[in-house]
């Protein structure tokens, strides 16, 4: 560590409280303006309480070389930042921009305060493990809750958050981003009683990049057709409910998209193994 | 906090010793190996055998060829085998051979022995998927419960992880696989295929300092290698590359690129990106177990950068040495019985090969 050279923003991350560690950067939850230099300011008196921002540490990968290492952060920290700047001018639901420091690697966005849809659809946290027993025939145990009730307290149908799903991803694709890592854990529903009221926000934008392609399109959605298979068994009807609110909203541009996601799929299942 | 959901393994363990022996020959190694399970539990390998057809250097391996490689060792590899193991013909429970993928000649000539010696001793065949074979013999030799799988070999590239009877790939290459890239470059800078060509590169790379530039191309979970293998490849047209290292007329830090520098920076840059897209499969299911498979997976590079990953993140990295990471029979044999212990055989009728089978299509009736 080198302790005096330390920059203004890996100093903020001290204060930080670590939330969570996904494959690319370690998630951090920080106040900004912890305590009020002058408690007469302009923000007390307004009854601003200090704000909660989310700070995404793209840390050091110890396993690439050093010099790769810095190139790519550097360049996915400000992609990062671009995509979603490009989202907020087009009014895609994003966690708004607090701070970016490409060399260091440290993105600062809104904290939303909801949950992420994965969790909402009953899929599990990120992170749930299974063990495997012998053959015995002991009973089945350990049966998840209802997934309704998760739901119940943000007040909204399944089939209302699949349209809420397709519409913005639409929104998304209208505006020329490509998301590049469509699943259902990178989807948040903010909480109604939150300032902008429910929300369907898309977050984690560190493959997206800009595309006019149809094809893009189409393997954005066909990522996410994927991820809805694999973390939640048996939903077809739900996939099918996000597309039908994607058309609606694409409008004539959804023909050839819809052609291209036919093919998209095909080719997965004929793509050869061997090099 | 993780929660935990509790299941039961639907194999149940065998009532009497079974023995299997394994076929395999889907690329330049031929391969026979035999397997014993028994009451108690435990798997024990009784033998494996492989011999390793290798061509001078520059040159790859042409199916014909191949296949007459195959054709000339198979019964001396086979009877040795058996003469390890001190079994005979008549012990085995069931014969296992690869279907597939890989490729098409090979392939037919290791299926056309197993279907005679189905004949000949009357021992029902049992048709293996390469990689489940790989991930199974992974799985066994190391121990580990329920890992994401990175098989990487000459044919193969894949991230993969198991949910409901299906090994299901969550990321892999797009054009070549990662061994295919690393063979054609060491072809292409004239390096010996004894043992083999990945090997030599990574002996290379040791003496490489310098880090060049070259694409870093992940798409998501998959990965795309041609445009890589082009651009190394690139540099060996550069006025600045040195065939046989430093001329006379350089100097101490003359700007100039090695073979050593190429095979260091392609290494660098390949294996980062086999490394992030295992991370990115490790994060979404959330397991901590990664384990390697494939020729490549020998390379001791790509295990300490799998490593430092791994304990980054609290989990720990699963390898096998050259005996079951290269292909072999023994491989076979596994994946072979634990699909014959839940009542799958494969009719003569049945017994053919496909250079087109992906580890996906794969009903994994043994585990949970």
């Amino acid at each position: 560590m080198t302790g005096q050279t330390k920059s203004p923003s890996l100093k903020l991350l001290d204060t930080a409280e670590k939330v969570s560690q996904g494959a690319e950067a370690k998630i951090y939850r920080v106040q900004l303006h912890p305590t009020p230099v002058c408690s007469s300011s302009a923000a007390a008196e307004s009854g601003e309480v200090a704000e909660k921002v989310l700070l995404k540490y793209r840390f050091r990968k110890q396993y690439r070389h050093p010099s790769l290492d810095a190139s790519l952060t550097k360049s996915r920290v400000a992609g990062e930042a671009r995509a979603l700047i490009r989202c907020l001018r087009s009014g895609v639901n994003v966690p708004g921009i607090r701070m970016v420091d490409a060399p260091e690697g440290i993105l600062g966005i809104e904290w939303i305060d909801g949950k992420s849809v994965r969790f909402l659809l009953g899929g599990g946290a990120e992170g749930e493990e299974e063990i495997v027993e012998d053959a015995t025939d002991e009973p089945e145990e350990g049966d998840l809750p209802p997934e309704e009730d998760q739901l119940q307290e943000y007040g909204i149908s399944q089939d209302a958050l699949m349209g809420m799903i397709g519409t913005e991803i639409a929104k998304m694709h209208q505006a020329d981003i490509i998301h590049g890592d469509l699943t259902t854990s990178n989807m948040m529903l903010r909480h109604p009683s939150s300032r902008k009221g429910l929300q369907l926000v898309l977050i984690d934008f560190g493959l997206a990049y800009t595309s006019t392609l149809v094809e893009d399109k189409a393997v954005d959605l066909y990522v996410l057709e994927r991820a809805f298979s694999s973390t939640h068994p048996q939903s077809e009807p739900l996939f099918a409910g996000v597309l039908k609110a994607y058309e609606t909203r694409m409008g004539k541009d959804w023909a050839a998209i819809s052609r291209r996601l036919d093919d998209v799929r095909l080719r997965g299942r004929k793509r050869s193994m061997v090099g | 906090m993780p929660g935990r959901v509790r299941k039961r393994s639907p194999l149940k363990a065998p009532e009497r010793p079974y023995i299997a022996l394994g076929l395999e020959g889907s690329a330049n190694k031929l391969g026979a190996g035999i397997i014993k399970h028994s009451p108690d539990g435990s798997t024990e390998v009784l033998s494996n055998v492989r011999h390793t057809y290798i061509t001078p250097p520059g040159e790859g391996f042409l199916p014909r060829d191949t296949a007459q490689h195959h054709r000339e060792w198979a019964l001396t590899v086979i009877k040795d085998a058996f003469a390890k193991a001190g079994v005979s013909l008549h012990d085995i429970d069931c014969i296992c051979y690869t279907k597939g993928p890989g490729m098409g000649a090979p392939l037919t000539s290791v299926a056309l022995v197993a279907r005679i010696l189905s004949l000949l001793y009357n021992k029902p065949l049992v048709g293996v998927n390469h990689c489940v074979g790989h991930i199974e013999m992974g799985r066994q030799v190391t121990g580990a419960q329920n890992p994401v799988v990175l098989y990487v070999s000459g044919g193969n590239t894949q991230v993969i992880a198991y949910s409901q009877q299906c090994y299901r790939i969550f990321g892999e290459t797009l054009d070549i696989a990662v061994g295919n890239c690393l063979d054609r470059f060491a072809r292409v800078i004239n390096l010996s295929n004894d043992p083999s060509p990945g090997y030599n590169i990574e002996q290379e790379a040791k003496k490489g300092k310098r880090l060049l530039s070259l694409p870093y191309t992940t798409k998501g979970m998959d990965i795309s290698l041609s445009g890589i293998l082009t651009s190394t490849e690139a540099y060996t047209l550069d006025k600045r590359f040195r065939p046989h290292g430093p001329s006379a007329e350089d100097s101490e830090d003359a700007d100039i690129i090695t073979p050593q520098d190429l095979c260091f920076s392609l290494q660098e840059t390949v294996f980062a990106m086999l490394v992030e897209i295992t991370e990115r499969a490790m994060a979404h299911i959330g397991s901590k177990e990664v384990l390697m498979v494939g020729g490549v997976g020998c390379n001791e590079r790509l295990q300490e950068m799998m490593g430092v990953m791994a304990r980054e993140r609290g989990g720990n990295v699963f390898a096998t040495d050259e005996r079951f990471c290269i292909d072999n029979g023994i491989m076979i044999a596994q994946a072979g019985l634990l699909s014959f212990r839940m009542g799958f055989e494969t009719p003569l009728t049945k017994s053919t090969c496909t250079q087109r089978f992906r580890t996906d299509q794969v009903h994994v009736a043994w585990r949970a």
